[in-house]
């Protein structure tokens, strides 16, 4: 069953990667947060319940509500509908993706098994989601598109962080929630700024700052 | 004690929120600068209680608190004369100070945190408050240069939770992440898993204390923030993610591959005084010029942890020295933009005559960045050359004493061209213009702390000598 449920959310990397409309995207992080709750279900067993009530908040109310309905609000003031023009044309994103996936798959196979401490179906999706995110971050054309494969990041790290057998402590896990919401609060509140003062959501316009060039 | 100096900030936030004063907001900094300078002390002379939960003051964590608690009172003092030739609202004053008190009271957590998930969530929590403070200006520039120091620094620190969800994962059975259970089970971890968790964690941190190459986002905002801000961020923030490091350094160090941390902070550390030798010798602007300063400075950190034995003695010794020149380099860095309003190196000329005070303190602050005999940076730099050549690193050493030539001749030749010579007419009308707005707040905090940098060069008090040497068991 969970195994079911993190395969799905490996298919969520390949879906990113593969279209070009944000509101596609941020839907994704809808259906990412209700997989991870989903995922945390499955491993309630071994919790606490005050750990997994926490877990179920932070999943299913921040990264499954909250934050999509922000990004959504910034979607709709700044008018960015699609990321076209990426670097990569989007098939070849899909096989690369695709790629890193299977990776992930071989690496914790070969490598992770012999660790009794984690499941490597969790270890191989989770590392193959931090590289697609970085990787379609460095690709991506409009900012909001990079603040959305950062979440995307955040999600594969909570991934992993569940993979351990054992549990963060809850002081961590509520100090991390409470950074990455700022930090995507900040991200979002720039986004809108950045769109004011250049009209479009272009990361070009960002690369100003230079050594070489006289900026005052 | 500890308490007071986490809780004082939060209060004094929550005021500054209500009363949007301007006078009363900068007062409300310089008065926990004053307490916080007052705690410390206390602390250092053993009064109080040394731990609370979850934060404590020990051997190494003390000298970086009393870096901190020094830096910021000279800071505040700065800024009382600084926010003066603001010509903001005072609601944009009171958002400023309120940043400012949660920037320092992150840092501050960070320092006396005794546990790694504790530290990390609190050194993100300075890259949010300070992301306001290099955006304080809204201007293009500032924009771009926030935009690339959130989102590079909260990559980085995600990928540091990546090394901290391996360490955990090298634990086996310890399930805390309290600096104190890791140093006293550290020979029983899995040492692969504790290899991968230190280079996730040595780049995230590294990212967060400026070593290339992931250093990108440290020119653009330091010469982006305001000067004050651009000192706290270069004194400050990077010794708290250098503590961290350091911190980790030592777990990897008692489970038995220091040699292996070693390796990788010496190429970090290296490669941090060649990007800055690289980029240094053709920069157009002063404050990224400092910026790059800083870089190397945290690459000779790194090499100093990596050498070991005598050279942590150097470490921080240069820690001492590099936070109060390099503090004092940037505060007077905003005289020189008030007088000039102008970053570009070429616009800036005969700065002893225009200022003769602006013109010595940016000659003194050079004088004692590039380790300029009696400058504390000289004892430091000296030894750690000592202990390249006892280790029979010849080759090291040699590649050290040519890339700090580099620099230095790189800052030399700016700081010179800067300083002498004649004011050109337009120039000299500017400078009549702006001479108003430098106060007398905006000479002494250098003046102190470049004295105390040339006096540590011949002579270290006794306690301060204990300090150092209590701080090197934690390395």
């Amino acid at each position: 069953m969970v195994n079911g449920f993190i395969i799905l959310f490996g298919l969520t990397m390949l879906y990113l990667s593969a279209t070009s409309r944000i509101v596609a995207h941020i839907r994704l992080l809808i259906a990412q947060g209700i997989l991870l709750f989903l995922i945390c279900c499955c491993g309630y067993h071994h919790m606490d319940l005050l750990n997994f009530g926490f877990l179920a908040i932070e999943t299913l109310v921040f990264k499954g509500i909250v934050i999509p309905w922000f990004l959504y609000r910034v979607l709709r003031k700044t008018h960015s509908n699609r990321d076209v023009a990426a670097n990569i044309p989007h098939f070849y994103c899909l096989v690369i993706s695709s790629v890193i996936l299977l990776a992930g798959f071989l690496v914790s196979e070969y490598f992770v098994s012999s660790m009794k401490l984690i499941s490597p179906m969790f270890f191989g999706v989770s590392v193959a989601t931090i590289i697609i995110s970085l990787w379609l971050i460095t690709i991506k054309h409009k900012i909001i598109s990079n603040v959305i494969e950062f979440i995307t990041m955040e999600n594969g790290i909570f991934l992993l962080s569940l993979s351990v057998a054992k549990e963060m402590p809850m002081l961590v896990n509520m100090g991390v929630l409470l950074d990455v919401f700022i930090a995507v609060y900040i991200l979002g509140l720039f986004v809108n700024v950045i769109n004011k003062e250049f009209n479009d959501l272009e990361v070009s316009n960002l690369s100003d700052l230079k050594d070489y060039e006289n900026n005052d | 004690m500890i308490s007071t100096l986490l809780i004082f900030p939060i209060i004094a936030c929550i005021l500054t929120l209500l009363i949007k004063n301007r006078k009363f907001n900068t007062f409300l900094v310089g008065l926990y600068a004053v307490v916080h300078f007052v705690i410390t002390v206390l602390l250092t002379l053993g009064y109080g209680e040394k731990s609370v939960p979850y934060f404590a003051v020990d051997n190494t964590n003390l000298i970086f608190l009393i870096i901190l608690s020094l830096v910021f009172l000279m800071v505040a003092v700065y800024n009382a004369g600084y926010v003066k030739n603001f010509e903001f609202p005072d609601k944009k004053i009171s958002h400023y100070s309120f940043m400012i008190l949660v920037f320092v009271l992150s840092m501050t957590g960070t320092l006396l945190s005794t546990d790694l998930g504790l530290a990390w969530v609190l050194v993100e929590a300075t890259t949010l408050s300070s992301a306001y403070l290099i955006y304080f200006n809204k201007t293009k520039h500032s924009i771009e240069a926030a935009w690339k120091y959130v989102f590079i620094c909260s990559i980085g620190i995600a990928l540091a939770f990546v090394g901290i969800i391996l360490l955990n994962i090298s634990t086996g059975a310890v399930n805390s992440l309290s600096f104190a259970e890791l140093y006293s089970h550290a020979g029983q971890f899995d040492l692969n898993w504790l290899k991968i968790a230190f280079v996730f964690m040595l780049f995230g941190f590294g990212a967060k204390m400026g070593l290339a190459p992931v250093h990108f986002w440290l020119p653009d905002a330091h010469s982006e923030a305001p000067s004050p801000i651009s000192a706290l961020l270069s004194a400050c923030l990077l010794n708290s993610a250098f503590l961290v490091i350091v911190r980790v350094f030592k777990i990897l160090d008692l489970a038995g591959c220091a040699d292996y941390a070693r390796l990788m902070l010496l190429v970090m550390g290296f490669l941090s005084l060649f990007v800055t030798a690289v980029f240094v010798y053709h920069i157009k602007n002063y404050k990224r010029m400092l910026a790059y300063s800083s870089i190397e400075n945290m690459g000779i950190l790194a090499i100093g942890t990596a050498l070991g034995g005598a050279a942590f003695y150097a470490v921080i010794l240069h820690l001492i020295g590099h936070s109060l020149a390099k503090a004092s380099f940037f505060l007077t860095s905003g005289n020189v933009l008030e007088l000039y309003g102008t970053k570009r190196i070429k616009s800036v000329n005969g700065l002893i005559k225009a200022d003769s005070k602006t013109g010595w303190l940016w000659v003194t602050s050079f004088l004692a960045i590039c380790a300029f005999p009696t400058s504390v940076l000289f004892i430091s730099e000296f030894l750690m050359i000592k202990q390249m050549i006892i280790e029979h690193k010849f080759v090291l050493c040699a590649l050290f004493v040519i890339l700090l030539t580099i620099i230095l001749y790189g800052l030399g030749r700016v700081v010179i061209k800067t300083a002498f010579g004649n004011v050109s007419d337009d120039k000299a009308k500017v400078i009549a213009d702006n001479k108003h707005k430098v106060n007398i707040c905006m000479y002494i905090p250098q003046f102190v702390m470049l004295v105390i940098v040339f006096v540590l060069g011949v002579y270290i008090p006794p306690f301060l000598n204990n300090i150092i040497k209590l701080a090197i068991g934690g390395f």
